[in-house]
Protein backbone atom coordinates (compact mmCIF):
# COMPACT_ATOMS: atom_id res chain seq x y z
CA UNK A 1 0.00 0.00 0.00
CA UNK A 2 2.52 2.59 1.16
CA UNK A 3 4.67 1.02 -1.61
CA UNK A 4 2.57 1.95 -4.69
CA UNK A 5 2.34 5.66 -3.30
CA UNK A 6 5.77 6.49 -2.02
CA UNK A 7 8.71 6.20 -4.62
CA UNK A 8 11.48 6.61 -2.33
CA UNK A 9 12.45 7.77 0.62
CA UNK A 10 14.93 10.38 -0.42
CA UNK A 11 17.78 8.99 1.88
CA UNK A 12 20.63 7.27 0.24
CA UNK A 13 20.71 3.73 1.24
CA UNK A 14 17.44 3.42 2.84
CA UNK A 15 14.70 2.27 0.46
CA UNK A 16 10.97 1.97 1.00
CA UNK A 17 9.08 -0.41 3.43
CA UNK A 18 6.43 -2.25 1.74
CA UNK A 19 4.98 -3.29 5.29
CA UNK A 20 6.29 -1.00 8.05
CA UNK A 21 3.63 -2.42 10.84
CA UNK A 22 4.82 -5.75 10.14
CA UNK A 23 8.48 -5.33 10.54
CA UNK A 24 8.18 -2.68 13.39
CA UNK A 25 5.96 -5.29 15.26
CA UNK A 26 9.02 -7.95 15.08
CA UNK A 27 11.36 -5.96 15.85
CA UNK A 28 9.61 -4.38 18.86
CA UNK A 29 8.78 -7.53 20.11
CA UNK A 30 12.43 -8.77 19.94
CA UNK A 31 13.85 -5.84 21.63
CA UNK A 32 11.26 -6.19 24.44
CA UNK A 33 11.96 -10.11 24.69
CA UNK A 34 15.87 -8.76 24.73
CA UNK A 35 15.19 -6.34 27.41
CA UNK A 36 13.41 -8.92 29.91
CA UNK A 37 16.54 -10.76 30.08
CA UNK A 38 18.12 -6.98 31.88
CA UNK A 39 17.56 -7.16 35.57
CA UNK A 40 14.19 -4.80 37.17
CA UNK A 41 15.74 -1.79 37.99
CA UNK A 42 18.22 -1.25 35.47
CA UNK A 43 17.83 2.15 34.11
CA UNK A 44 18.71 1.46 30.30
CA UNK A 45 15.87 -1.26 30.57
CA UNK A 46 13.58 0.82 32.20
CA UNK A 47 13.81 3.99 30.00
CA UNK A 48 14.03 1.60 26.62
CA UNK A 49 10.68 -0.21 27.76
CA UNK A 50 8.85 2.84 27.95
CA UNK A 51 10.19 4.23 24.64
CA UNK A 52 9.82 0.82 22.91
CA UNK A 53 6.55 0.55 24.12
CA UNK A 54 4.65 3.52 23.80
CA UNK A 55 5.89 3.35 20.08
CA UNK A 56 4.78 -0.19 20.03
CA UNK A 57 1.50 1.50 21.23
CA UNK A 58 1.21 3.66 18.22
CA UNK A 59 1.64 1.15 15.62
CA UNK A 60 -0.80 -1.20 16.71
CA UNK A 61 -3.42 1.67 17.09
CA UNK A 62 -2.23 3.37 14.10
CA UNK A 63 -2.97 1.77 10.81
CA UNK A 64 -2.02 4.61 8.40
CA UNK A 65 1.35 5.20 7.83
CA UNK A 66 1.43 9.17 7.29
CA UNK A 67 -0.41 9.35 10.76
CA UNK A 68 1.73 7.03 12.70
CA UNK A 69 4.93 8.66 10.98
CA UNK A 70 3.41 12.12 12.91
CA UNK A 71 2.66 9.88 15.64
CA UNK A 72 6.01 8.64 16.49
CA UNK A 73 7.47 12.01 15.74
CA UNK A 74 10.76 10.70 14.82
CA UNK A 75 11.20 11.04 10.56
CA UNK A 76 10.21 8.62 7.87
CA UNK A 77 8.63 5.53 8.82
CA UNK A 78 11.57 3.73 7.60
CA UNK A 79 14.02 5.77 9.69
CA UNK A 80 12.16 4.39 12.73
CA UNK A 81 12.40 0.99 11.71
CA UNK A 82 15.96 1.60 10.77
CA UNK A 83 16.39 3.06 15.27
CA UNK A 84 14.50 -0.17 16.08
CA UNK A 85 17.47 -2.57 14.05
CA UNK A 86 19.60 -0.10 16.00
CA UNK A 87 17.90 -0.23 19.18
CA UNK A 88 17.38 -4.49 18.94
CA UNK A 89 21.76 -4.71 17.99
CA UNK A 90 22.26 -2.36 20.98
CA UNK A 91 20.07 -3.88 23.91
CA UNK A 92 21.97 -7.54 22.95
CA UNK A 93 25.56 -5.69 23.41
CA UNK A 94 23.93 -4.24 26.46
CA UNK A 95 22.98 -7.85 28.26
CA UNK A 96 27.10 -8.55 27.38
CA UNK A 97 28.42 -5.29 28.70
CA UNK A 98 26.32 -4.78 31.69
CA UNK A 99 26.16 -1.29 32.13
CA UNK A 100 24.08 -1.06 35.27
CA UNK A 101 26.77 -2.34 37.45
CA UNK A 102 28.57 -0.21 39.95
CA UNK A 103 31.34 2.21 38.21
CA UNK A 104 34.75 0.18 37.74
CA UNK A 105 37.23 2.21 39.16
CA UNK A 106 36.90 6.13 40.12
CA UNK A 107 39.41 8.25 38.39
CA UNK A 108 42.69 9.21 39.58
CA UNK A 109 42.63 12.25 41.97
CA UNK A 110 42.80 15.42 40.10
CA UNK A 111 42.31 13.80 36.70
CA UNK A 112 39.49 16.34 35.48
CA UNK A 113 40.77 18.91 37.28
CA UNK A 114 40.85 21.68 34.72
CA UNK A 115 43.20 24.04 34.92
CA UNK A 116 45.34 22.06 36.82
CA UNK B 1 26.59 8.13 41.86
CA UNK B 2 23.24 10.46 41.21
CA UNK B 3 24.15 12.84 43.74
CA UNK B 4 27.19 13.15 42.76
CA UNK B 5 26.00 13.70 39.50
CA UNK B 6 23.71 16.05 40.60
CA UNK B 7 26.74 18.34 42.27
CA UNK B 8 29.05 17.86 39.25
CA UNK B 9 26.11 19.57 37.05
CA UNK B 10 25.50 22.53 39.54
CA UNK B 11 29.03 22.73 39.81
CA UNK B 12 28.87 23.43 36.27
CA UNK B 13 26.11 26.10 36.97
CA UNK B 14 28.22 28.06 39.28
CA UNK B 15 31.08 28.16 37.15
CA UNK B 16 28.48 29.72 34.44
CA UNK B 17 27.35 32.18 37.21
CA UNK B 18 30.99 33.21 37.92
CA UNK B 19 31.77 33.77 34.10
CA UNK B 20 28.95 35.58 33.35
CA UNK B 21 29.52 37.52 36.77
CA UNK B 22 33.11 38.38 35.85
CA UNK B 23 32.46 39.63 32.35
CA UNK B 24 29.91 42.10 33.26
CA UNK B 25 32.97 43.95 35.33
CA UNK B 26 34.66 43.73 31.88
CA UNK B 27 31.88 45.35 30.36
CA UNK B 28 31.67 48.05 32.62
CA UNK B 29 35.27 48.95 32.59
CA UNK B 30 34.89 49.36 28.94
CA UNK B 31 31.83 51.52 29.24
CA UNK B 32 33.65 53.74 31.25
CA UNK B 33 36.57 54.17 29.01
CA UNK B 34 34.42 54.76 25.75
CA UNK B 35 31.96 56.87 27.45
CA UNK B 36 29.46 56.18 24.79
CA UNK B 37 25.92 54.99 25.20
CA UNK B 38 25.58 51.32 24.97
CA UNK B 39 21.92 49.99 25.33
CA UNK B 40 22.85 46.50 25.30
CA UNK B 41 25.40 44.16 26.62
CA UNK B 42 27.65 42.45 24.05
CA UNK B 43 28.06 39.52 26.60
CA UNK B 44 26.42 36.23 25.30
CA UNK B 45 23.21 36.20 26.62
CA UNK B 46 22.76 33.12 28.97
CA UNK B 47 20.76 30.20 27.99
CA UNK B 48 18.78 28.22 30.43
CA UNK B 49 16.61 25.82 28.51
CA UNK B 50 19.28 24.20 26.57
CA UNK B 51 21.80 24.29 29.68
CA UNK B 52 18.74 22.45 31.51
CA UNK B 53 18.21 20.08 28.60
CA UNK B 54 21.90 19.02 28.44
CA UNK B 55 22.15 18.51 32.07
CA UNK B 56 18.71 16.17 31.96
CA UNK B 57 20.14 14.68 28.79
CA UNK B 58 23.82 14.00 30.80
CA UNK B 59 22.05 12.64 33.68
CA UNK B 60 19.63 10.26 31.52
CA UNK B 61 23.27 9.04 30.18
CA UNK B 62 25.03 8.62 33.44
CA UNK B 63 22.10 6.74 34.98
CA UNK B 64 21.53 4.25 31.93
CA UNK B 65 25.56 3.04 32.43
CA UNK B 66 26.76 3.89 35.50
CA UNK B 67 29.61 1.04 35.16
CA UNK B 68 31.61 3.68 33.05
CA UNK B 69 30.61 6.89 33.44
CA UNK B 70 32.80 8.69 35.95
CA UNK B 71 31.73 12.51 35.55
CA UNK B 72 28.89 14.66 33.44
CA UNK B 73 28.87 18.03 33.77
CA UNK B 74 28.13 21.15 31.09
CA UNK B 75 30.55 23.46 30.47
CA UNK B 76 29.69 27.54 30.72
CA UNK B 77 29.35 27.76 26.78
CA UNK B 78 26.76 24.65 27.30
CA UNK B 79 28.73 22.02 25.60
CA UNK B 80 27.76 18.75 27.47
CA UNK B 81 30.97 16.72 28.77
CA UNK B 82 31.20 12.77 29.94
CA UNK B 83 33.88 11.70 31.33
CA UNK B 84 34.53 7.67 31.18
CA UNK B 85 36.12 4.94 32.19
CA UNK B 86 39.13 4.02 29.09
CA UNK B 87 37.44 0.24 29.02
CA UNK B 88 34.13 2.20 27.84
CA UNK B 89 35.20 3.37 25.25
CA UNK B 90 33.41 1.08 23.09
CA UNK B 91 30.34 0.78 24.89
CA UNK B 92 29.63 3.94 25.61
CA UNK B 93 29.59 5.10 22.15
CA UNK B 94 27.90 1.99 20.68
CA UNK B 95 25.20 3.03 23.27
CA UNK B 96 25.28 6.53 22.14
CA UNK B 97 25.12 6.20 18.42
CA UNK B 98 22.38 3.27 18.74
CA UNK B 99 20.14 4.46 21.10
CA UNK B 100 17.50 5.98 20.28
CA UNK B 101 16.68 9.28 22.50
CA UNK B 102 20.63 9.69 21.31
CA UNK B 103 21.86 8.89 17.69
CA UNK B 104 25.07 10.65 18.20
CA UNK B 105 25.69 8.88 14.69
CA UNK B 106 28.66 11.00 13.58
CA UNK B 107 31.85 11.35 14.72
CA UNK B 108 33.66 14.97 14.62
CA UNK B 109 36.86 14.81 15.58
CA UNK B 110 39.04 12.74 18.11
CA UNK B 111 42.02 14.03 19.49
CA UNK B 112 44.35 13.94 22.64
CA UNK B 113 45.31 16.32 25.19
CA UNK B 114 48.92 16.00 27.27
CA UNK B 115 48.98 17.43 30.34
CA UNK B 116 52.58 16.01 31.84
CA UNK B 117 51.78 16.57 35.98
CA UNK B 118 49.13 13.93 35.91
CA UNK B 119 49.38 10.28 36.31
CA UNK B 120 47.52 9.46 33.47
CA UNK B 121 48.70 12.36 31.00
CA UNK B 122 47.19 11.99 27.80
CA UNK B 123 42.77 12.81 27.72
CA UNK B 124 41.13 11.46 24.87
CA UNK B 125 38.94 13.54 23.43
CA UNK B 126 35.59 12.62 21.18
CA UNK B 127 33.63 15.00 19.50
CA UNK B 128 29.98 13.00 18.49
CA UNK B 129 27.08 15.08 16.47
CA UNK B 130 23.57 13.93 16.48
CA UNK B 131 21.95 15.19 12.87
CA UNK B 132 18.12 13.95 14.34
CA UNK B 133 18.41 15.95 17.68
CA UNK B 134 21.03 18.73 16.84
CA UNK B 135 23.12 18.14 19.27
CA UNK B 136 26.80 17.72 20.07
CA UNK B 137 28.56 16.05 22.50
CA UNK B 138 32.12 15.66 24.13
CA UNK B 139 33.58 12.47 25.25
CA UNK B 140 36.77 12.38 27.62
CA UNK B 141 38.65 9.49 28.87
CA UNK B 142 42.10 8.72 29.88
CA UNK B 143 45.48 7.20 29.33
CA UNK B 144 49.06 7.42 29.82
CA UNK B 145 52.28 5.96 27.55
CA UNK B 146 51.55 2.12 27.89
CA UNK B 147 48.23 1.98 28.38
CA UNK B 148 46.34 0.78 24.66
CA UNK B 149 42.86 2.46 24.54
CA UNK B 150 40.35 0.60 22.25
CA UNK B 151 40.31 1.29 19.24
CA UNK B 152 36.47 3.61 18.23
CA UNK B 153 36.73 2.11 14.35
CA UNK B 154 34.65 -0.58 14.86
CA UNK B 155 31.90 1.92 16.00
CA UNK B 156 32.99 5.06 14.01
CA UNK B 157 34.70 4.72 10.78
CA UNK B 158 35.74 8.06 10.85
CA UNK B 159 37.62 7.40 13.69
CA UNK B 160 40.59 5.58 11.66
CA UNK B 161 42.78 8.24 11.01
CA UNK B 162 41.82 10.30 13.60
CA UNK B 163 43.42 7.67 16.59
CA UNK B 164 46.14 7.45 13.83
CA UNK B 165 46.77 11.25 13.80
CA UNK B 166 46.75 10.87 17.69
CA UNK B 167 49.25 7.81 17.41
CA UNK B 168 51.65 9.82 15.39
CA UNK B 169 51.28 13.15 17.25
CA UNK B 170 50.94 11.43 21.26
CA UNK B 171 52.10 7.85 20.89
CA UNK B 172 48.57 6.98 22.04
CA UNK B 173 48.22 3.29 21.12
CA UNK B 174 45.38 1.77 20.30
CA UNK B 175 44.18 -1.32 20.31
CA UNK B 176 42.56 -3.34 17.69
CA UNK B 177 43.35 -0.43 14.66
CA UNK B 178 43.09 -1.91 11.51
CA UNK B 179 45.93 0.22 10.69
CA UNK B 180 48.03 1.86 12.55
CA UNK B 181 50.43 3.73 11.46
CA UNK B 182 52.11 7.19 11.08
CA UNK B 183 50.02 9.83 9.41
CA UNK B 184 51.25 13.25 9.27
CA UNK B 185 55.20 12.71 9.83
CA UNK B 186 58.08 12.65 8.04
CA UNK B 187 58.89 8.35 6.83
CA UNK B 188 61.23 7.26 9.37
CA UNK B 189 60.64 10.37 12.13
CA UNK B 190 61.13 9.47 15.33
CA UNK B 191 58.94 10.47 18.57
CA UNK B 192 55.77 12.22 18.87
CA UNK B 193 55.80 15.87 18.14
CA UNK B 194 52.39 17.11 20.43
CA UNK B 195 54.09 16.09 23.66
CA UNK B 196 54.86 18.57 25.89
CA UNK B 197 58.40 16.79 26.64
CA UNK B 198 59.25 16.83 22.52
CA UNK B 199 61.29 19.93 22.38
CA UNK B 200 60.35 22.61 19.99
CA UNK B 201 63.24 22.67 18.03
CA UNK B 202 62.83 18.78 17.61
CA UNK B 203 66.00 16.06 17.41
CA UNK B 204 66.71 16.20 13.80
CA UNK B 205 67.18 18.65 10.85
CA UNK B 206 67.40 17.62 7.39
CA UNK B 207 68.85 18.98 4.53
CA UNK B 208 70.03 18.30 1.19
CA UNK B 209 73.74 17.14 0.73
CA UNK B 210 75.72 17.92 -2.49
CA UNK B 211 78.29 15.31 -2.25
CA UNK B 212 76.22 12.45 -1.24
CA UNK B 213 72.96 13.58 -3.53
CA UNK B 214 69.94 12.65 -1.15
CA UNK B 215 69.02 14.23 1.78
CA UNK B 216 70.38 13.41 4.96
CA UNK B 217 69.63 13.72 8.98
CA UNK B 218 71.64 14.97 11.16
CA UNK B 219 70.99 16.26 14.66
CA UNK B 220 70.09 19.67 15.17
CA UNK B 221 73.07 21.89 16.11
CA UNK B 222 71.87 25.06 17.98
CA UNK B 223 74.25 27.87 18.33
CA UNK B 224 73.30 28.95 21.61
CA UNK B 225 73.32 25.53 23.35
CA UNK B 226 70.69 25.74 25.78
CA UNK B 227 68.14 28.51 26.32
CA UNK B 228 65.54 28.82 28.75
CA UNK B 229 61.86 29.78 27.66
CA UNK B 230 59.55 31.79 29.92
CA UNK B 231 56.40 31.30 28.40
CA UNK B 232 54.11 32.46 31.33
CA UNK B 233 51.51 34.97 30.89
CA UNK B 234 51.43 37.87 32.56
CA UNK B 235 47.83 37.98 33.14
CA UNK B 236 45.52 35.88 34.50
CA UNK B 237 43.98 32.81 32.37
CA UNK B 238 41.16 31.63 33.69
CA UNK B 239 39.82 34.60 36.55
CA UNK B 240 36.39 32.33 36.60
CA UNK B 241 38.46 29.28 37.65
CA UNK B 242 39.76 30.77 40.54
CA UNK B 243 39.92 28.30 43.50
CA UNK B 244 38.63 29.71 46.49
CA UNK B 245 41.42 30.46 49.24
CA UNK B 246 41.81 27.92 52.53
CA UNK B 247 39.22 29.15 55.01
CA UNK B 248 40.88 29.37 58.68
CA UNK B 249 40.25 26.28 60.14
CA UNK B 250 37.50 25.44 62.11
CA UNK B 251 37.33 25.90 65.88
CA UNK B 252 35.42 22.52 67.80
CA UNK B 253 33.67 23.81 70.82
CA UNK B 254 35.73 22.81 73.70
CA UNK B 255 38.70 23.90 71.80
CA UNK B 256 40.14 28.03 73.42
CA UNK B 257 40.29 30.09 70.68
CA UNK B 258 43.99 31.34 70.26
CA UNK B 259 45.17 34.62 72.15
CA UNK B 260 45.38 37.84 70.20
CA UNK B 261 48.14 40.17 71.35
Amino acid sequence: MAGLLKKTTGLVGLAVSHNPHERLRILYSKILASLQTMPQDAAYRKYTEQLVSERFQHVKMEPDVEKLEKKINCGQIEEVIFQAECELALSRKMTEWKPWEPLIEEPPPNQWKWPI
Amino acid sequence: MAASLVRFVRGGLGRSYNLARGSCVLQQQTRLQSATTETSPTIKPKDAVTHSQLAAFGEYVAEMMPKYIQQVQVTCYNELEVMIHPDGVIPVLTFLRDHTNGQFRNMIDLTAVDVPTRQNRFEIVYHLLSLRYNSRLRIKTYTDELTPVDSAVPVHMAANWYEREVWDMFGVYFANHPDLRRILTDYGFEGHPFRKDFPLSGYVEVRYDDEVKRVVAEPVELSQEFRKFDLNTPWEVFPAYREPKEAAPKLEAGDAAPEKK
